[in-house]
């Protein structure tokens, strides 16, 4: 019974891997999306601003299974093939992209507008201002809302077995299966828990961090 | 110093400054006063270009803002009524952040300079703490501080004490005193009729956009010709009688 535990438990491992590749990658890349996308919103130019809100209309308004499969099995269909990484890649950078784009936004307009007036008459422009006194503060703001979306893209990242690819929750229910255990389907939640609880953790020491000055 | 010719700034239908002119020598200090909404915020912010003047010419040192733009207004530094301290940096940090970042000037050499401004303060024991921290006198003491970091040869005062509670008003004044003793140019926007009475040059009153009375204080607080500033002086000075 040890044995076994440990033996699919390493099989899970494997699969955790790509979870864990495309949890980094997105984690990167949407965060990156969103501070630029956030900025767009905010930069009072309004075809910025217009595309910018069907972007996030679209991306937040439908589901993100639809989504992937759009992204695997629909754009084929328009001439491009993805493998399945770099579809699920894309899609999950673009959603969670749209989520941040959001959070990020009401980050920044909840900033008062006399830090603007005191960086301007200090004689910084518009970079410094916005890299070195609101931004700053913004992070501090949108950490809560952050935080809750990096347990759900832990979750969510489990979706990408409908296509086909190797993660965590395939490499259980292939065990599942294989063994006719219910044991892997434990282990694979144990690992979620962990993953999650490591997440809540690190979110909870940047709070802390961040509020010395409040 | 300053010289402003025939300043207009409306906000939508609303006239806010009409036709303004005045001057401003070096060294001088230079209270204005008058009723809310009688657009003496909207003249200092526009001074330093964080409202755009509609008409008229201003000239910063001779420069034409209209020709150099945000040049005109590195000369100036300002002090806001709701202080504006960057709340995520230390008081230091406050003080150093823009001759660092805007002036590109070595740290080393910053950081000698804002333990002298905080001294001159009073506040260097808290130069490691946060805003937060900070009481609201102690706030404004630190962003007059913050301003002057820039070392600014024109200094403005957006009502800096109306925001503070009555006996915070008297250490945030006589730092704005010691300023003024020193020969800085400065233009105070101000409900503090004592101070604008003692300490100013020039007392310039405005109402409804306009400026009344540009003149010295003897003559707008013992003998005020005009009936709108006597009867804002008898408004005012009985307000801050019943208010103490």
């Amino acid at each position: 019974m040890f044995d076994y535990i440990i033996n699919v438990s390493g099989y899970i491992l494997e699969g955790s891997l790509i979870t864990f590749q495309l949890y980094l990658v997105t984690a990167i890349f949407s965060v990156i999306l969103g501070i630029a996308g956030a900025l767009g919103k905010i930069s009072k130019i309004p075809l910025l601003e217009s595309i910018l809100s069907f972007y996030t209309w679209i991306f937040r308004g439908t589901p993100l299974l639809l989504q992937l499969f759009f992204a695997y099995y629909g754009l084929p269909v328009l001439g491009i093939t993805l493998e399945p990484f770099p579809a699920a890649a894309l899609t999950f950078i673009v959603n969670y992209g749209a989520y941040f784009t959001e959070i990020f936004r009401g980050g920044i307009e909840s900033i008062d507008e006399g830090q603007y007036e005191a960086a301007k008459v200090l004689g910084m422009n518009y970079k410094q201002t916005m890299s070195r006194i609101i931004i700053p503060q913004t992070v501090k703001r949108v950490l809560p809302a952050t935080s809750n979306e990096a347990i759900n893209l832990v979750k969510d990242s489990a979706l990408v077995a409908v296509i086909g690819l190797g993660d965590l929750l395939r490499a259980a229910k292939v065990a599942v299966t294989r063994d006719f255990s219910i044991i892997p389907f434990i282990i694979a939640a144990v690992f979620y828990l962990v993953i999650s609880s490591v997440i809540v953790t690190v979110f909870r020491k940047l709070e802390k961090k961040y509020s010395v000055y409040e | 110093m300053i010289k402003a010719k025939n300043i207009y700034k409306s906000f939508g239908e609303l006239e806010v400054l009409s036709g303004l002119s005045f001057e401003v020598q070096q060294g001088e200090v230079i209270s204005i006063i008058g009723p809310s909404g009688s657009g003496k915020s909207t003249l200092l912010r526009s001074l330093i270009g964080l409202e755009k003047i509609d008409s008229g010419e201003l000239y910063i040192e001779g420069v034409s803002v209209k020709e150099s733009g945000k040049k005109a207004y590195e000369k100036m530094g300002m002090v806001f009524q709701g202080f504006n301290l960057f709340p995520h940096k230390t008081v230091m940090d406050n003080l150093i952040e823009a001759p660092i970042v805007v002036k590109g000037e070595k740290k080393a050499k910053v950081k000698k300079r804002a333990v002298k401004l905080l001294k001159k303060v009073g506040l260097y024991d808290k130069k490691d703490s946060y805003p937060v921290q900070l009481s609201g006198g102690q706030k404004q003491r630190v962003a007059i501080a913050r301003a002057l970091a820039m070392e600014p040869d024109i200094m403005l005062f957006d009502e800096p004490t109306s925001s503070l509670d009555p006996e915070l008003v008297g250490e945030v004044l006589t730092v704005i005193r010691d300023l003024a003793a020193e020969n800085i140019t400065m233009l105070v926007v101000t409900h503090e009729m004592g101070f604008a009475r003692d300490v100013s040059d020039r007392v310039i009153f405005m109402d409804h956009g306009e400026i009344v009375s540009d003149t010295i204080p003897e003559k707008i607080f013992v003998s005020p010709e005009s009936e709108r500033i006597q009867s804002f002086l008898t408004k005012i000075l009985s307000q801050n009688d019943s208010s103490h």
